[in-house]
């Protein structure tokens, strides 16, 4: 193979080792700039999303001097709540221990909690003392722990990515009728805040019912209704509700659809 | 018209290609020994076809995957000027690495933090640590593969169980790493543990007393089973006279390196102080960025493994070089990327990887954040 006289190697092999400390350097600082700049891109990016990395936030409905009341919190998909500065959600309340509990976001569950040993929580009245049990805190969820009280509002395009939808329970006597399909709904949106009305569930339907009786498809709902309402006269809505279909007398009258449509966005 | 300015990647890339090919090239011209020109022509190929075609495959971070290749190079090109056999058997080692690295990227990313990955993956690491102690005939080195291992095991334990089996899993370890005589992994090992259970649960009630029971537990293993160890001798000022600025073609005679397989006194000799103490100052934006990919991780199980993947790294490099100098009362015999250790390599290049897989999952992450923003506009 090709090879060098001694002596032209010598002076190859000098100047060489100049250059390495030269490309070395230049190494150096390209990295430093490679990893300055990944990072302003990242910051950017962050400006133009708050929310990312969070699944929601809770608000206060009701703390201490050091936590008024409608203060909120954004929510990120795990982490520690507690009274400690070191935690994710930093709740300074009587009854809030340093570690309270630990969360952590499931998709197509919804906010998992699991306590610490000895910590007692609420969701929606509901005692949670156990580790390991999991209850999901849904879209309007309260959780109260110790004298604070929150409540969980998630992103709306999290509740439209059907993560925490409900599928209805089947209506006694209709066991002829097939579950419903959840209705997709057409991306279009209320912005911040979201939608904290209170959760639409239709009541229970007198049992029995008469067999002949023409049942209606339980509707499904979110929590919280979150959604907005898609307008009667979009297509999606008008096949998946067909207005002809009497309803039993005992049934609360359902609301129309352009009507859950201007309550919806009312506020 | 005006001319686009290239951006700090493709200047990296590009200088760091000339670099490899520079770095066997020259030695090639010496004796015209065929495997230097085919180090010369396969190691910038390599490294080219991964930055561009497996960083974009397996959507890895490819700073750390550009430096990390470069340490191998440098690691191969300190063998190349005076045992080209033994720098092609590095390069073949670097080529698994890389695909072990890319094994760890993959990994990490499905990586579901259930107990069944902690179990396994702290039997298989205190297996390979307690190996030695059962049959003494074992004689691997696979403390790198070991301590990964049980890296992930304590990151899936301090996230999902709490402090408590997590110390336990670490301790564990320590005593092994004690009874098979190796305290410089002991301290890097512990000092890795206790910063991250410091990080996760900063409780004095938990952190104060593993600290107690590491410094007990070190102290007083080390002065009972390593009485008499060999201290590593400083770097003498005959040798930096010998080695000069520049480092010399041929190894210093009479000089012996400690048994250590770390490819450090090597580089030192052949390059001189000042690019081996320029390469030591790259492994700062490698630890730099995996410290952003851990602080920008969505789960806890990926930022504890990305910090203790940083400080492993880092620990290491930084003990590698202190022990080089005298300065640790015990021999450090891996730099992270930079030894002739199979195992040694690979466990560096999985950490690595676990970086990469890691910032891949944040990347998609926050596409997945754009496109959600994006819906619910």
């Amino acid at each position: 193979m090709f090879s060098v006289s001694p002596e032209i190697y010598l002076v190859l092999s000098q100047a060489s080792r100049w250059i390495f400390i030269l490309f070395a350097l230049i190494l150096l600082s390209l990295a430093w700039s490679w990893h300055h700049s990944d990072r302003k891109e990242r910051r950017d990016r962050f400006k133009n999303l708050p929310g990312a990395g969070t699944v929601g936030e809770l608000v206060v409905l009701s703390g201490s001097d050091e936590l008024p009341a409608d203060t909120w919190f954004p929510v990120p998909r795990e982490g520690v709540l507690g009274s400690l500065r070191s935690c994710d959600l930093v709740i300074p309340c009587p009854g809030v221990s340093s570690h309270h509990l630990d969360f952590s976001w499931q998709d197509g569950t919804g906010l998992l909690i699991r306590p610490r040993v000895g910590c007692e929580v609420l969701i929606d009245g509901v005692p949670v003392t156990r580790r390991g049990m999991d209850m999901p805190l849904v879209h309007g969820s309260v959780l109260q722990i110790g004298s604070a009280v929150l409540r969980l509002q998630l992103f709306a395009a999290l509740s439209h990515t059907n993560r925490t939808f409900i599928p209805p329970q089947p209506v006694p006597g209709s066991f002829s009728d097939p579950m419903p399909q959840p209705v997709p709904v057409p991306f279009s949106y209320a912005p911040e805040p979201v939608n904290t009305q209170p959760v639409y569930c239709p009541p229970p339907a007198p049992a029995p019912y008469p067999q002949q009786a023409p049942v209606p498809y339980p509707e499904p709902y979110y929590q919280e209704s979150s959604v907005p309402r898609v307008p009667a006269e979009q297509p999606v809505s008008a096949q998946s509700e067909p207005e002809a279909e009497p309803r039993p007398a005992s049934a609360p009258r359902r609301r129309r659809q352009p009507e859950q449509w201007k309550e919806d966005w009312s506020e | 018209m005006t001319k686009q300015k290239s951006s700090a990647r493709f200047r990296f890339t590009g200088f760091m290609l000339f670099l490899a090919l520079f770095l066997f090239l020259v030695p090639a011209t010496q004796v015209g020994d065929y495997r230097l020109y085919m180090l010369a022509a396969g190691v910038p190929c390599v490294m080219f076809l991964c930055c561009t075609v497996l960083a974009r495959a397996f959507s890895m971070d490819r700073l750390v995957l550009a430096l990390s290749l470069l340490f191998c190079a440098l690691g191969i090109a300190s063998l190349a000027l005076t045992d080209p056999a033994a720098a092609m058997a590095q390069a073949f080692g670097c080529g698994i690495g890389i695909i072990v690295l890319i094994i760890g990227a993959v990994f990490v990313r499905s990586l579901s933090g259930s107990l069944l990955t902690a179990i396994v993956s702290a039997f298989l690491g205190l297996l390979l640590l307690g190996g030695k102690l059962i049959a003494p005939t074992f004689t691997l080195p696979v403390t790198q593969p070991a301590l990964a291992l049980l890296l992930v095991a304590f990151a899936v334990l301090l996230s999902r169980e709490g402090p408590v089996s997590a110390a336990a899993v670490g301790i564990l370890s320590a005593v092994l790493l004690l009874l098979r005589g190796e305290p410089a992994d002991c301290l890097i090992w512990g000092i890795t543990v206790l910063l991250l259970l410091f990080a996760v649960d900063g409780r004095p009630l938990v952190f104060l007393p593993a600290l107690a029971a590491f410094v007990l537990l070190f102290w007083g293993m080390y002065s009972r089973s390593v009485p008499d160890a060999v201290l590593p001798e400083a770097v003498s000022a005959d040798f930096l006279k010998t080695v000069g600025v520049l480092g010399i073609d041929t190894l210093p005679e009479g000089m012996a390196f400690p048994e250590t397989s770390s490819l450090l006194p090597r580089l030192f000799c052949h390059y001189g102080p000042v690019f081996t103490g320029l390469a030591f100052l790259t492994y700062l934006p490698l630890i730099l960025r995996g410290t952003t990919v851990a602080s920008c991780a969505r789960t806890r199980i990926h930022a504890i493994l990305a910090m203790g993947a940083c400080l492993l790294l880092g620990l290491y490099a930084i003990a590698a070089v202190l022990s080089f100098f005298g300065f640790l009362p015990f021999t450090v015999s891996e730099m992270p990327m930079l030894t002739t250790s199979p195992a040694s390599l690979g466990a560096h290049l999985f950490l690595a990887g676990l970086l990469c897989g890691i910032s891949g999952r944040n990347d998609s992450d926050l596409a997945e954040d754009a496109h959600l923003a994006m819906l619910a506009k």
